[in-house]
């Protein structure tokens, strides 16, 4: 049964989805198949069994009761990654730290976040549910799919994602805690030495840790493990790597201070954030192995953003690195594809290069392109179907499949899609959760003074 | 709100219309009453005698005590005392908010990202009784409805104390008190301007707080085996509060009203593995089959969303609306019966939950138990919720739920079937103590085929509890158009009338009042019989009055 009929259904009988996961089987035939990783097949068929791609080729059969997905003249494509937004969660920013490590934004998950809807209508089917930039140190994020229609929030993880955390440079965390509270950091340098300190103090928590298993093993009962801290739990696990850092920044000058900082104490896993000066330090960023997820053409919206262009992920592609374009917007998430385009405008990319910049290259900076990214046998089935080529600016999603089930399909795409529907008013569904995705949404939860916004 | 009543010329220092009686005797007798001794029973015709706070004797045969008062209930239903699952019956409210919004950024010295633990919400040791007060409206407004008991907590935010059982009266706080530290009671409720600002920092902070708790436990233990050569462990009265909660001896009540909260909780349960009752629920049949597999006990909310207000259609009004709006308001009232039919829901899955009073205001509770009787929760099921569940969720079984010889004289007494309208609550006994109530006046009845003559200076009276108002309605009736002013000792400036409508011999205005820049109006429907009038006023949210008049003179 297609996903949207069986959500009526269960709206209709007031009865709310299972908590598992669903999956689903199908053949989507006769597609132009852009697997991005393996170039381009004309008239293919996709075969999808219990959620993950069994088969690429010509002349599949479907097995018995799978549904059938006529996709001729329509072009198939992975289901497109955003690696920076803020949607399906009900906290952004706990601005009460410069580090806050210790929050996780996955534990306040929000399924019933209509946004996830529409960012299935343009074709995404995973996003990288942030926690906000107020903090040069933030909280832990969480990869989420798009499973639209459950009202458990577990549902929406991607399980098996790694770890992945948010830091901060420059005037959102100089502002929230220098000027705001007069506290390091106020200046750009101080960003640097509050991670340094971070970092340095997570050392000393684990070696306390590892004092105390030696002792133990030693068979030494008195001495006693560090306090139990949330926050340094989550920073040692960084200077493990087992936690992929995404670092908000626009400054050349920033970025790299960050990569010497992550040398310093040899943290390898590192992707920027916004990174909107990276076209300066691309060959370092590439040398060093840290990933770019840029806006394509967004900027001058503060101080620090107004040396940008629109060739900066071309100039980071052609230089080597691992680039993805992201939303930052319950908006934005909706036409992804539009901003993959401009790549090709601006800096001349193939379709594949700019395919890849919404598809296997955030999968990657998520470290989830074993699972994701790209249309190979034996990912998970993740799936955007477009009526053209989806870089043409003629291209309109037709459906979006997330584990082999339909999730959005424009041919049945009811008016009224909230999960949370207000029983005390009735009001147009245009008016509500508009306010949700306003611009610089890495700010959601900070206090701004009117004058401090015109700044934002 | 308030300006409306002294519009009307009310006072707020209005005195409740209870009254305890003085203590002549502490035996008393109700007699001849038909007596539910537990939800599914009825016996008619029977006594029951409450001797020093306790129940003495019950039955059909049962002889009354010399020294008893004795009440005839005759015609009248005798429940066991309602049990409130969980609220902060009693607890005065903080006289002044300490923290602003923008707490933290000032420089009052406290850090944020650190602030002192009582700033943060993080006091599980606290306990209600040094602030229990036994005269506060939230404990007289309980007992009018019939609760005799509660389960109160402390104040505060994610981690406000523990939890004891009170009986709804006595002669101070300490007086109610029967239980302490029977709970401990949790909530997602963030920290303004200070560490944890958000959900993701109240959840964070209690996984750290119940992991360093489980650490200082077995610090503690292993110094008690053998001290020599260990640190001293450190003291912490809040991780010490927490320990009954690690060890799985004290339940968690966690405030969870919406589905994502309960998902949330349930989720930390699994992780951390403490006790829970999912306390305060509103949209549980959402996970009906996560509590009952987990065989978590609920608490669910005595508050519904408000029901859509009917609006007057004027006649040959067009119902202007479009396809979209008609199919928005489907949605919003198909929400509205999940929401009323929550309970029914739990019911039939075999979920027994007690309710709460926390965040419902006193005067929906009796309405919105009708409501959820109304969507398919049986009347036994209501009472059980409110009487032997709780008993049983909190431990208290033995003492109270039910009528029993032994058990404590925790009673109410009505004047018909408790959950159908019009019933009212006559008595109630809590601890021993009798509270009398006044029968709520039945509303004037209008007649559609007589015909009423308005026009005339009308003197009126507003019963509002403890106090009566008077005023003046002066009204013209010309052709089929009635117009008026309102007046009343307290605004001798007359307020002229709105909406005037005669249908029938009952008349209906609206009195707007225009004071500190608000505007209330005051919605009468009044009877006229001749040259007497009879009627209700509704004051907003504040409630509806009976207004009773008489023509004093008649128009020129």
């Amino acid at each position: 049964m297609k996903y949207s009929i069986l959500f009526a259904l269960l709206l209709f009988f007031g009865v709310s989805l299972r908590a598992q996961t669903q999956t689903g089987s199908m053949l989507i035939k006769n597609g132009t198949v852009h697997t991005v990783t393996n170039g381009t097949l004309e008239n293919a068929d996709v075969l999808v069994v219990d959620g993950k791609i069994q088969e690429i080729g010509t002349n599949l059969r479907a097995p018995r009761g799978a549904e059938e997905i006529d996709a001729t003249g329509m072009h198939v494509m992975p289901g497109i990654i955003d690696a920076h937004s803020h949607i399906a969660i009900d906290a952004v920013n706990e601005a009460t730290n410069p580090v806050t490590a210790e929050v996780w934004v996955g534990d306040a998950l929000d399924p019933l976040d209509v946004s996830i809807y529409r960012a299935l209508a343009g074709g995404v089917t995973s996003s990288h549910a942030m926690h906000g930039s107020a903090n040069a140190i933030g909280g832990e994020c969480e990869t989420i799919k798009h499973r639209y229609g459950t009202y458990n929030p577990n549902d929406l993880r991607m399980e098996g994602a790694p770890r992945t955390i948010k830091f901060a440079l420059g005037e959102n965390p100089m502002r929230v805690h220098g000027e705001g509270r007069g506290i390091q950091p106020a200046t750009r340098m101080g960003v640097e030495q509050v991670i340094r300190k971070a970092f340095a103090e997570a050392e000393m928590y684990l070696k306390a840790k590892q004092k105390y298993e030696t002792a133990r093993q030693n068979g030494d009962n008195t001495v006693m493990p560090p306090t139990f801290n949330k926050r340094m739990e989550t920073l040692s696990a960084i200077l493990e790597g087992d936690i992929i850092i995404h670092c908000h920044s626009y400054r050349a000058d920033e970025i790299y201070m960050l990569m010497q900082v992550c040398k310093d104490f040899g943290v390898e896993k590192l992707c920027f954030q916004h990174t909107n000066e990276g076209f300066k330090v691309a060959p370092e960023l590439a040398e060093f192995g840290a990933g770019a997820s840029v806006f394509a053409d967004w900027w001058a919206y503060k101080f620090e953003v107004y040396y940008s262009t629109a060739y900066n992920a071309a100039i980071l592609t052609e230089n080597g690195v691992t680039t993805s374009i992201n939303s930052d917007s319950g908006e934005l998430i909706r036409h992804l594809y539009h901003e993959a385009a401009k790549t090709q405008r601006y800096g001349g990319l193939t379709d594949e290069q700019a395919l890849s910049l919404i598809t296997i290259n955030p999968a990657k900076q998520l470290g989830i392109d074993d699972r994701v990214g790209s249309l190979e046998k034996g990912k998970d089935a993740d799936i955007a179907i477009f009526s053209a080529h989806p870089l043409s600016i003629y291209a309109i999603p037709m459906k979006t499949i997330v584990d082999g089930v339909v999730y959005f399909d424009r041919e049945e795409d009811p008016a009224d899609m909230r999960l949370d529907v207000d029983p005390e008013e009735v009001m147009p569904a245009f008016f509500q959760d508009i306010d949700d995705h306003d611009h610089e949404n890495c700010m959601q939860g900070t206090y701004m003074t009117f004058e401090e916004l015109f700044r934002g | 709100m308030v300006l409306a009543f002294l519009a009307m010329g009310l006072s707020l220092q209005a005195q409740s219309v209870e009254d305890a009686l003085k203590p002549v005797t502490r035996t008393y007798a109700f007699t001849n009453a038909t007596i539910i001794p537990q939800p599914g029973q009825q016996v008619a015709g029977a006594t029951i005698v409450v001797k020093d706070g306790l129940i003495q004797a019950m039955g059909t045969n049962v002889s009354v005590p010399a020294d008893a008062k004795v009440i005839d209930a005759d015609s009248m239903f005798i429940y066991a005392g309602f049990i409130d699952g969980l609220s902060n019956a009693g607890v005065p409210r903080p006289e002044r908010e300490e923290n602003g919004p923008n707490r933290g950024r000032r420089s009052d010295g406290v850090n944020p990202g650190d602030p002192p633990r009582e700033l943060a919400g993080v006091t599980p040791e606290k306990q209600v009784r040094g602030e229990l007060k036994h005269d506060e409206k939230s404990v007289s407004d309980l007992r009018e409805l019939g609760f005799t008991a509660a389960h109160v907590v402390p104040r505060g935010r994610m981690l406000p104390g523990k939890g004891s059982i009170i009986l709804l009266a006595g002669e101070s706080g300490e007086d109610m008190l029967l239980a302490e530290g029977v709970s401990q009671f949790a909530q997602f409720s963030s920290a303004p301007g200070v560490f944890p600002a958000t959900v993701i920092g109240v959840m964070a902070k209690f996984t750290e707080l119940y992991k360093q708790t489980e650490q200082m436990q077995r610090h503690m233990e292993a110094y008690a085996k053998n001290p020599k050569g260990m640190d001293r462990p450190e003291r912490n009265e809040a991780l010490e509060a927490l320990v009954p909660v690690v060890n799985g001896e004290l339940p968690v009540f966690f405030m969870a009203p919406d589905v994502k909260s309960m998902y949330r909780v349930m989720r930390m349960q699994d992780d951390l593995g403490f006790d829970v009752v999912m306390t305060g629920v509103k949209e549980a049949w959402h996970v009906v089959d996560q509590l009952d597999g987990k065989n978590i006990p609920v608490i669910v909310s005595l508050e519904l969303p408000d029901p859509p207000k009917e609006k007057k259609k004027k006649e040959g009004e067009e119902e202007a609306m479009d396809d979209e709006m008609k199919m928005l308001q489907k949605r919003a009232s198909e929400r509205m019966t999940e929401f009323e039919s929550q309970a029914a829901t739990l019911a039939k899955a075999g979920i027994a939950f007690g309710f709460s009073t926390m965040e419902a205001s006193a005067n929906d509770i009796r309405e919105n138990l009708r409501r959820m009787i109304k969507n398919g929760l049986t009347e036994e099921q209501a009472l059980a919720s409110l009487t032997t569940n709780p008993a049983l969720m909190l431990g208290v079984s033995n003492l109270m739920g039910t009528l029993e010889e032994g058990k404590m004289g925790n009673l109410l007494v009505t004047d018909g079937n408790y959950f159908e309208e019009g019933s009212n609550v006559r008595f109630v006994m809590a601890d021993g103590h009798l509270f009398e109530y006044e029968a709520k006046k039945a509303a004037a009845k209008g007649d559609p085929n007589a015909s009423a003559k308005v026009g005339g200076t009308w003197a009126y009276t507003v019963d509002v509890p403890g106090q009566t108002a008077e005023g003046t309605l002066t009204l013209t009736q010309e052709g089929g158009e009635i117009t008026g002013q309102l007046s009343n000792s307290q605004a001798p400036e007359p307020t002229d009338i709105e909406n005037a409508a005669l249908e029938g011999n009952t008349l209906t205005f609206a009195a707007p009042i225009a004071m500190g820049g608000q505007s209330i109006t005051l919605q009468f429907t009044i009877v006229i019989n001749g040259d007497e009038m009879e009627g209700t006023v509704s004051v907003g949210e504040f409630g509806t009055f009976d207004v009773e008049g008489y023509r004093e003179g008649s128009p020129e």
